[in-house]
């Protein structure tokens, strides 16, 4: 398939399948029948952007994500007619028409929202004035995407999914409509890991591991110091116990998106919540409090961390002095094998003179 | 502790073999080296996460929930035989020296001090004088090898290099692996120190092992593709006289075989 059929207005690809009368399986959701045309896999084009835009929709997996009770126009209220104009982004806060069951209004993921906007990830500051380097700051998406829009190779070898004997538990009382399967997703989906740990680090460092970031915020390089930790390592050998960056700098109670400065004195990273945060009953639960002590995103600069740097000064030459020694020595002996007859002395007949 | 008699010249099919190790002492360095194997192949991975083969290392060696297992199981038998080993020369030291000098009336400082500076592993003038011999020979001066006793300064240095690597890594690592019991009493910041202690000090170990240790033991080339002294116990004539010529000169003539020494070559 060439770039240029990709280039051909959507529009027009919709009114042909239309004219062409193909009518999908239609989801019960789905109000407007988008799935008509975007169950196609070649659905896509290049935007003005010249950025490839897919606009695929696996309605297998999309049946299996948290969205599936939700209309497709919830999300993308701009959209009211077929064929549509280019669509907006979605704004993660708009209500949908889901009732939410526990308060019975319109569901919204605004208290997340407003979560981050107070946390220090937030783009206004206290005094409500934004930010300087606003583009910094993320908003919903920086983070997360529809589980929809990862790679199909995600799921594979994995034992995802919904658990039939673990449905059948609630079947048992809750027995009419789908009632208890979009529950038991609505709540095991938030006590799973969102994530492999390693993903967190990795979205994290796509703003903290940046240079020019760290420079802009005045911060240190806290995502290569992480790595040097266990805690690190160990989730990389594939570990789930080791903390990610979300496990220890978020306060005790809280949600993941009320992350605050150090500065702040209920900020999980402040010094006085330190012995707290790392004594949490998953991880040093039995450790003394000065276990708050240990710096965890250590460099080796000479002002900030001068035991670190001189402690490694001092095994970098014992090393290299210890090794060089020795490796000097094997030469010269291996020399002294490879051409035994030379000499600097005359041969005086007798080299066993000394007899020490 | 009864030691075994040893024969300090076996012959085997007609060649000289001489005694070096007795039993207990090549089973104290089998204990060493299994640990330390086992250590590095299990610790190394973490320090070098960062490198292709890291992950297949900790994956053979049981993945990230056994290999740390394995390195503390290691680390407390090395730690162990470590105490158990001064232990031991402390004895033999008491029973063969002190002893004697007790029943003889002769129990002085002074004296007990002698008697230790004079035990074989203990550095000496001789050794120093060794050195400068080595380097006049290794730097053409003179023709003629240096004349090791019994231990040379280089086994010496083997000797006591873990005496002071064991006393940084071991108990660096026991803390490190206790850190929750003992930061009820430790600042935080001693975990950090000893973290790169730990570590590097460990890197040092393993480099000398490899490079320095096993050249002189096992890569030489009268010695490759391996030295068999730590199985056996015993050395080769060619290799007692290469390596221990004052010791060889020594032994032969105790035993009454001075006309059949051989020269140093």
């Amino acid at each position: 398939m060439g770039k240029s059929f990709f280039k051909t207005r959507v529009v027009t690809l919709l009114a042909a399948l239309l004219l062409c009368g193909i009518a999908g399986a239609v989801n019960a959701e789905d109000e407007l029948d988008c799935l008509l045309c975007h169950k196609y896999r070649g659905l896509s084009r290049i935007d003005e952007n010249g950025k490839f835009r897919l606009f695929y929709i696996n309605e297998a997996i999309f049946k299996e994500g948290p969205h599936v009770r939700i209309k497709c126009a919830d999300c993308h209220q701009d959209i009211k007619k077929i064929p549509h104009d280019p669509a907006k982004k979605v704004e993660c806060t708009t209500e949908c028409h889901l009732i939410e069951p526990s308060g019975q209004k319109n569901f919204s993921h605004k208290p997340v929202s407003d979560l981050l906007a107070k946390s220090v990830h937030g783009k206004l500051d206290a005094d409500g004035k934004p930010k300087k380097d606003q583009q910094d700051y993320p908003g919903c998406k920086d983070c997360h995407e529809e589980p929809l829009y990862r790679p199909l190779s995600f799921f594979k070898g994995k034992s995802s999914g919904v658990s039939e004997r673990g449905l059948a538990r609630c079947q048992t009382c809750h027995r009419t409509g789908d009632f208890a399967e979009s529950f038991y997703k609505h709540v095991t989906s938030r006590l799973r890991k969102m994530r492999d740990p390693k993903e967190i680090v990795g979205i994290c460092a796509k703003c903290h591991g940046d240079k020019e970031f760290q420079q802009r915020h005045k911060l240190d390089d806290v995502v290569t110091s992480y790595k040097e930790t266990y805690h690190y390592k160990a989730l990389l050998f594939g570990s789930q116990e080791t903390p990610d960056c979300t496990d220890c700098h978020v306060v005790k109670g809280e949600g993941v998106h009320f992350i605050e400065s150090k500065k702040s004195p209920t900020s999980a990273s402040n010094k006085k919540n330190v012995p707290t945060t790392c004594r949490t009953s998953e991880c040093h639960e039995k450790a003394g409090e000065k276990l708050a002590g240990y710096q965890v995103h250590v460099t080796y600069d000479k002002d900030k961390y001068p035991l670190q740097h001189y402690m490694l000064v001092f095994f970098t030459w014992l090393t290299a002095g210890v090794l060089y020694f020795f490796l000097t020595l094997i030469f010269l002996e291996l020399l002294r094998r490879l051409f035994p007859h030379y000499s600097f002395v005359k041969p005086t007949g007798d080299d066993h003179h000394s007899s020490r | 502790m009864s030691m075994p008699k040893y024969k300090k010249i076996c012959e085997r099919n007609g060649k000289r073999y001489f005694f070096r190790f007795s039993l207990h002492q090549r089973l104290q360095h089998v204990v060493v080296f299994t640990t330390v194997i086992t250590l590095s192949l299990t610790g190394f991975p973490l320090k070098y996460h960062d490198k292709a083969w890291a992950e297949p290392l900790i994956n053979f060696m049981g993945g990230i929930n056994v290999a740390p297992v394995l390195h503390h199981i290691a680390g407390s038998i090395l730690l162990g035989l470590f105490v158990y080993h001064t232990i031991y020369w402390i004895y033999l030291f008491y029973t063969r020296r002190v002893l004697p000098l007790k029943r003889a009336g002769d129990l002085t400082l002074g004296n007990v001090g002698r008697e230790f500076l004079n035990q074989p592993m203990i550095p000496n003038k001789k050794d120093f004088y060794d050195l400068i011999d080595m380097f006049r020979y290794l730097l053409y001066f003179t023709n003629r090898p240096p004349r090791y006793d019994r231990m040379s300064w280089k086994e010496k240095f083997d000797y006591y290099a873990p005496y002071w690597g064991i006393p940084v890594l071991g108990p660096a690592g026991f803390i490190l692996w206790w850190r929750d019991e003992f930061t009820h009493f430790l600042p935080g910041i001693v975990l950090n120190a000893l973290y790169i202690m730990h570590t590097d000090e460990a890197l040092l170990a393993a480099l000398f092992i490899f490079f320095v240790h096993w050249y002189n033991v096992h890569y030489a080339p009268e010695k490759f593709p391996l030295g068999t002294v730590f199985i056996t116990g015993y050395l080769s004539e060619d290799d007692m006289i290469h390596e221990h010529y004052a010791e060889y000169v020594k032994v032969m003539t105790e035993q009454g075989l001075q006309d059949e020494i051989k020269p140093q070559h």
